[in-house]
């Protein structure tokens, strides 16, 4: 029996997202010295309405999309990589995974107040 | 999505971070070392950084070369797009020629009074170092922020 709720699948797509953000962040953060390293990324708006799509026409969820970021300054050794940036990206996204989380907590006790209704 | 496999990465970050600055700091230390081990003066060393594990087993380089063999128990679980980390390649020597200075009384001077210094300049140094300790800083702040985003998924099942 699945207990899913209108938004909780949306959170988990929403969460494993943020997951992978954070996963492209720590590797360009890891390769920030590394000569000749393109910073990665992805659309994570695109991405989520992507999923969203794909929850209501109960296809499978897509792979999300791993691209070059462009728009940044390269330097002699040929990396991209901006420190900065990418510390905010990492703060962002970590904060969003919060938030996920918190309205995913909400989700379940939402229900679980619901199956308490008559104790009350 | 691994979550767990981020702290690896940002774990090879840091200990390639980490020798970066040893290198830098043997540098610095012998910057005046005009007799080696071997006889001749220090030669200033260096780190060249590669993406990847630097796993040079079977299995991961199958892994790379074909697509769908990424087997997880061989290769651990690892995105298959995504380079797992960093790791220092070589450790080079400069090939620089050294720093002639004349002193004909020190015991290492050569036939015309010359003695071999090492070609190490001491603000060069320096810069890489703080270049060395800002990467590593960034890189424990992402295990950081890692580690908190596994402890807030937990705190779904709470």
């Amino acid at each position: 029996m699945k207990i899913v709720t209108p938004l909780s699948e949306e959170l988990a797509r929403f969460l494993d997202l943020n997951t992978r953000q954070i996963q492209l962040t720590t590797a360009n953060m890891a390769n920030i010295d590394t000569p000749g390293y393109r910073a990665l990324g992805m659309d994570f708006e695109g991405e989520m309405q992507r999923a969203m799509n794909a929850i209501d026409s109960e296809q499978s969820l897509p792979e999300p999309e791993v691209v070059n970021e462009d728009g940044l300054i390269v330097r002699p050794d040929g990396n991209n990589v901006s420190m900065d940036r990418e510390g905010l990206n990492l703060a962002e996204a970590q904060l969003r995974f919060k938030v996920g989380v918190t309205l995913l907590k909400g989700q379940y006790s939402d229900i679980m107040n619901a199956i308490h209704a008559d104790a009350k | 999505m691994n979550l767990f496999g981020m702290i690896n990465q940002s774990g090879s970050a840091m200990q390639a971070e980490r020798m970066r600055a040893e290198v830098v700091a043997a540098n610095m230390a012998n910057a005046e070392t005009t007799r080696t081990a071997a006889g001749t003066p220090y030669r200033r060393q260096h780190v060249v950084f590669a993406e990847g594990s630097g796993d040079t087993s079977f299995a991961s380089r199958m892994g790379a070369s074909l697509p769908g063999f990424a087997s997880p128990v061989l290769q651990g679980s690892s995105d298959s797009d995504l380079a797992p980390g960093v790791h220092i390649a070589a450790v080079v020597q400069d090939t620089a020629p050294p720093l002639k200075r004349y002193d004909p009384g020190h015991p290492d001077a050569d036939a015309e009074g010359y003695v071999s210094y090492p070609d190490i300049n001491p603000l060069t140094e320096m810069v890489d170092l703080m270049g060395a300790t800002r990467a590593y800083g960034l890189n424990a702040s992402a295990v950081q922020a890692e580690k908190s985003m596994i402890t807030s998924a937990l705190e779904i099942a709470k």
